[in-house]
């Protein structure tokens, strides 16, 4: 349904994306993960066709996304990165104005997801607090039933739960076939959601790979305290675990999901005062894969 | 074009119109009631005070005396464009820069209408909007005159006058809405679509001061007519073709620039 070719775009700093390559099935929900400034959100430009490549294509079902954007725009939902409304528009005369622009009428799906969001449209959007704009920027892309969606951060400034609600929101939509391309900063997001991913940096495609593996490779941070924590460390060192640090009397252990099993028989022959997962940042991540890279090369 | 689009952009800007028609309307009155038929000396020596050069770049010419080349010589020697030219700043620069700056064009362009479509409807409500500015000033200048001074406005001359007008100051406004649609950057947009009406503008104004610098007058686009001579019967059919000419051709770059560009958004 997506489909990225060769696609080179430079911008006159020598940033860019650089000769990227992917493609994204029809029903598919593909991450789009990178740090900030790696090209997501330029990869985007390009399949809106806000922005002619200096080289290679994007195609969204079968049209060139630079020639044809106005005809792929029929079927296409777009939240994006930094949403910006029209000044001086209410929430709903802003509603309205999409939909005599797109030229659809059924409303039907648009109340479902003021409910869904508890968004009360009414009154200025310059007032709207960041999530209430998040909210109604995810009600715009989603609320015509598009059959492709192109989400930049969309659960940005949205507060825990109602990130979840967009996680159901996400997975209601893969379940109607949609084609979703979602780019994010919250890796437990894409872990929710998504079937693939593409990890972006410095505008070249660094690791493409379906959810599940990932997960499998993906280390994750334990602490754990205990009255004895030399004995501890040697025996987790003896069994060829990566100790992080070691505080006082808590030691931090980096284990893949496969061995877990073993860390917690191994921590069994101590006395464990605490036990904790490391909140992994997606720049852990990150780290792991570019690392993964460097070793690799 | 898109009447949605259309809709939308006079529901933000009308009242932007309205000041402006307001403004000039004061003007034009306050112009019409300081006009004495009987008494045209008193009101030119009293104006004997201000500085000669001052006159001269405000476009004020002490050697008329009948009502319509009065208004031709007080009101559109300078304020008929000058005023104008700020409402077409505004709004150019307004109209696509100022969208493309703040990233809201994003929501228009991702929906199934063309770039081509909505700058063809951003310049059609650029264009139309002076033209019911001066269209409200002729008809209402026209009615003023007529109750104040009964039959003594040529109506006729006074419609060329601001069938002139108007085309020049619709130019004025393609040379904003082209840089407004060339930049990015609102910045840019403002340095070039402001700084050369305003050159324009200050161009006739020197150019009116002395011989030495009448070629001034002669390349700013303010200056390509006398009003004077206007109602007075000279015959500016080619200049108002040419000014159509300058507004379709900066109409047309301005949605071919746009279609083209890069828009990070």
């Amino acid at each position: 349904m997506i489909e990225v070719k060769n696609l080179t775009m430079k911008y006159p700093s020598g940033k860019g994306i650089f000769d990227l390559n992917f493609f994204v099935n029809q029903g598919e929900v593909m991450g789009y993960l990178g740090p900030n400034g790696a090209g997501k959100t330029t990869t985007i430009r390009a399949l809106l066709g806000f922005m002619k490549p200096n080289n290679g294509t994007a195609a969204i079902g079968g049209m060139d996304c630079w020639y044809k954007a106005t005809e792929i725009q029929k079927a296409l939902g777009y939240i994006p990165g930094e949403i910006n409304f029209l000044d001086g528009m209410s929430g709903d005369e802003f509603l309205k104005f999409m939909h005599d622009m797109r030229k659809t009428k059924d409303i039907s799906f648009q109340k479902q997801l003021l409910e869904m969001f508890e968004l009360n449209p009414k009154g200025k959007i310059k007032k709207f607090s960041k999530g209430m704009k998040q909210k109604l920027g995810i009600v715009t892309a989603f609320m015509h039933n598009p059959d492709v969606l192109i989400l930049d951060e969309p659960t940005s400034g949205l507060d825990p739960l109602m990130q979840n609600r967009f996680v159901d929101l996400l997975l209601s939509e893969k379940a109607k076939g949609k084609t979703i391309l979602m780019s994010s900063h919250m890796f437990e997001e894409v872990e929710k959601t998504c079937d693939n991913v593409l990890i972006i940096k410095d505008g070249r495609i660094v690791k493409q790979s379906d959810v599940q593996t990932l997960k499998i490779t993906q280390r994750k941070g334990y602490i754990l305290k205990t009255t004895d924590i030399n004995s501890l460390a040697q025996a987790l060192q003896s069994e060829n675990f990566e100790i992080g640090s070691i505080h006082n009397n808590s030691v931090e252990v980096f284990v893949s999901a496969h061995n877990v099993d073993r860390l917690i028989k191994t921590a069994a022959n101590f006395t464990i005062t605490h036990f904790d997962i490391k909140v992994q940042t997606l720049e852990d991540i990150f780290m792991q894969f570019y690392g993964q890279e460097e070793k690799s090369r | 074009m898109s009447i949605t689009l259309f809709k939308t952009t006079l529901k933000k800007n009308w009242i932007l119109l309205l000041i402006f028609i307001s403004v000039l309307l004061l003007y034009t009155l306050e112009m019409t009631l300081i006009y004495d038929p009987e008494n045209m000396e008193a009101l030119t020596s009293m104006l004997k005070v201000f500085p000669e050069e001052l006159m001269k770049a405000m476009g004020f010419s002490d050697l008329v005396t009948d009502l319509t080349a009065y208004l031709a010589s007080w009101l559109y020697g300078m304020l008929m464009f000058a005023f104008p030219m700020i409402y077409c700043i505004i709004l150019g620069n307004k109209l696509v820069a100022k969208t493309v700056d703040n990233g809201s064009i994003s929501y228009l362009l991702s929906t199934p209408n063309s770039r081509v479509k909505i700058i063809v409807t951003q310049g059609i409500y650029a264009i139309l909007s002076v033209a019911v500015l001066f269209t409200a000033l002729f008809s209402i200048s026209v009615l003023i005159c007529e109750a104040k001074f009964p039959d003594l406005l040529d109506i006729g001359a006074y419609f060329k006058l601001n069938v002139t007008t108007m085309l020049v100051n619709t130019a004025v406004m393609m040379v904003t809405f082209f840089f407004s649609c060339l930049f990015n950057d609102s910045k840019y947009s403002f340095l070039f679509g402001a700084g050369i009406p305003i050159m324009f503008l200050l161009m006739n104004m020197l150019g009116g001061i002395s011989k030495d610098a009448e070629f001034l007058k002669k390349i700013s686009i303010y200056g390509w007519y006398d009003p004077v001579k206007l109602v007075r019967g000279k015959d500016y059919f080619n200049l108002n073709m040419l000014f159509i000419g300058i507004i379709i051709v900066l109409f047309i770059a301005s949605v071919l620039v746009f279609k083209r560009k890069r828009l990070p958004i």
